[in-house]
């Protein structure tokens, strides 16, 4: 995975290079997601309609295909990749700081504590709409991160102390969930919740897309700040602080913003797994450990994985579609089980 | 001077770890830190670097408290060797040397000449220049001892803390980046075991009994029996080396351990 400083220019080119691939393979998947579905628009249509929206041209096309594309798909896919890009975002940035390859928003319960506090928003009826749902969300986000963090202190030496301070967190809230629904939701409301619970693209919508983007592109931006202090985590907490980084501010904001980015995905469309995991484990393998490179190739694989998994989603079953945490989830438990077989102590 | 510290003491979970430390480090000095295990040589080390926050006393570089001071001021003027500190991401030995700039780096300045300038400096320091592709999992421990090493004279500091910077290693190694230390001309505290290595490599000692510095000095005025005795509970002959000229101790087995067996006790 290195590389010779007589080849950094060739290195950057080729990392540029790289992030246009990536983008261009973007841009066809949501293309795709676009076209396929129940009614299937061809691609060129898709495409046309894009840039009928953007004011560029004016093609004459199907006035139905137009508005699908409009209302529904496009924004749909946008979501979806502005959730993968976050939850990849997430899982990074939790890697980095807990020195933990099994470390994600999932994983470590902050998706089910943005669920409690979402649906607990969603029940009460209090503040209803997609902002009140989101920081509802930050709300049991933040609290999750609270009761990880209680219950694993001190225990940064040992690794697995985390993962399952992470699974009683998550034990936890699924509970307070539960009773929450149990108590208080109408049978409507239990359908509406339980199908959403387990992640849904379904209801996403432009202004879903707005508030997305609003959290992805400024969270982005700050990680990639902190990317020099998250590679100087490499030897723990101590070596970081030793090395000049403020590490509990850094600590708080990184906290902070993954808080904020997996509550915002998980109040628009549930809690999706193993995102956060994979992605980032698969972009090491491809741009390496550093984390300048790291950040935005985990933000582009995890756009891209997420909307093609909205895809498998919709056409695995002829005429009804999966929750895309089932599909995430299908594909993510067996890389938990490898990265946990193959972080076993040596005997 | 260039670290001093003044009655420094430090309690963590109602325990005292550090009791009243007093210590002044000459520059360019090699110094030793000894004591038993648990007599707050890590504990003392983490304080000087700033890592651990002084319960009482104060602790002062050229004057100026520890306290008033930045993070990053403190990283590049003082460099942390940790004990067996390791990673699972697959970094490589160049990699790791370059976190040694971080202090030198703000959030958006790219890598420049002067960066390039101190990992080469400091990866020839410690004999990696042809390994700096190698990845870390593939080093051995001696060979990880001297990349850390070389991360942390590529911070460009005047002091460099090392915790038991020989712990794990075969004698070889031990000598090996004992030996690499006492070359270099920065201001160097380590915390040792080996009170002969410590003999041999260091130029002034202080050895720690519970918290307390015991005995400061060389190490002819630090290494006698009666504080051995007094500090470690062992029976010592101590004398000067006709090989290599400094101090060599030599343990002697306690008397009931030492008395000829007669006979060997069934196993219970």
């Amino acid at each position: 995975m290195s590389s010779r400083p007589s080849h950094t220019r060739h290195r950057q080119g080729l990392h540029l290079g790289l992030i246009v691939l990536a983008l261009a393979v973007l841009t066809l998947a949501m293309a795709l997601a676009v076209s396929i579905g129940e009614i299937h628009i061809p691609l060129v249509t898709t495409f046309k309609a894009l840039s009928n929206a953007l004011g560029v041209s004016e093609y004459p096309l199907d006035r139905i295909h137009e508005s699908i594309i409009r209302e529904y798909r496009l924004s749909r896919a946008l979501v979806a990749a502005c959730c993968g890009a976050g939850l990849a975002l997430c899982g990074a940035i939790l890697q980095a700081l807990l020195r933990n390859p099994l470390a994600e928003p999932y994983v470590l319960g902050i998706s089910a504590g943005a669920s409690t506090g979402a649906v607990c928003i969603m029940v009460l009826g209090v503040g209803g709409g997609v902002v009140g749902l989101s920081l509802g969300a930050f709300l049991g986000a933040l609290g999750a991160f609270a009761v990880v963090l209680a219950l694993s202190r001190g225990a940064s030496t040992s690794p697995n102390r985390i993962i399952l301070a992470g699974v009683a967190g998550s034990q936890l809230f699924n509970a307070l969930t539960a009773w929450a629904i149990s108590t208080s939701a109408s049978a409507e409301q239990v359908r509406g919740i339980m199908f959403w619970l387990l992640g849904n693209l379904g209801g996403a919508r432009w202004p879903d897309v707005i508030l997305a983007l609003a959290v992805v592109i400024p969270g982005f931006v700050i990680c990639l700040l902190f990317a020099r202090a998250l590679d100087a985590f490499t030897f723990g907490q101590d070596a970081a602080a030793a090395l000049g980084i403020p590490v509990g501010a850094v600590r708080l904001i990184l906290f902070a913003v993954t808080a904020l980015m997996t509550a915002t995905m998980v109040s628009m469309v549930g809690a999706i797994g193993f995102v956060g995991l994979v992605i980032p484990h698969a972009a090491r393998f491809i741009v390496g450990t550093a984390h300048v490179r790291l950040l935005p190739a985990s933000l582009l694989i995890g756009a891209i994985f997420m909307v093609l998994a909205d895809i498998v989603s919709r056409v695995i079953l002829p005429h009804q579609s999966l929750p895309i945490g089932v599909v995430t989830a299908l594909v993510g438990a067996p890389v938990f089980a490898m990265i946990l077989y193959r972080a076993r102590p040596p005997l | 001077m260039s670290i001093q510290a003044q009655g420094v003491s430090w309690s963590t979970a109602g325990r005292l770890i550090v009791d009243n430390v007093s210590l002044a480090i000459t520059p360019g000095e090699t110094v030793g830190l000894l004591g038993p295990n648990g007599s707050g040589k890590s504990s003392l080390l983490r304080l000087l670097c700033g890592l651990r926050r002084v319960t009482e006393g104060v602790i002062t570089f050229d004057d100026a408290p520890l306290e008033r001071l930045n993070r990053r001021d403190v990283a590049r003027r003082l460099a942390l060797v940790e004990q067996n500190a390791t990673t699972d991401a697959d970094v490589t030995v160049l990699d790791v040397v370059r976190l040694g700039r971080t202090p030198w780096r703000s959030m958006l300045s790219g890598w420049c000449e002067a960066d390039s300038a101190a990992v080469e400096q400091a990866l020839a320091q410690v004999g990696m220049e042809t390994r700096r592709y190698q990845s870390w999992h593939t080093l051995s421990g001696g060979e990880r001892q001297r990349v850390h090493i070389a991360r942390a004279l590529a911070q460009q500091p005047r002091e460099l803390l090392l915790d038991e910077p020989t712990n794990h290693l075969d004698i070889q190694h031990q000598l090996e980046i004992l030996a690499l230390v006492r070359r270099l001309s920065t201001t160097c505290v380590m915390a040792l075991h080996d009170l002969n290595l410590a003999a041999m490599f260091c130029d002034q000692l202080v050895l720690l009994k519970e918290g307390r510095v015991a005995a400061a000095g060389t190490p002819e005025s630090v290494l006698t029996c009666e504080r051995i005795r007094d500090v470690y509970g062992v029976e010592t002959v101590i004398e000067r080396s006709p090989h290599h000229g400094c101090l060599h101790v030599h343990y002697l087995p306690r008397r009931e351990t030492s008395l000829p067996r007669k006979e060997t006790s069934p196993p219970a």
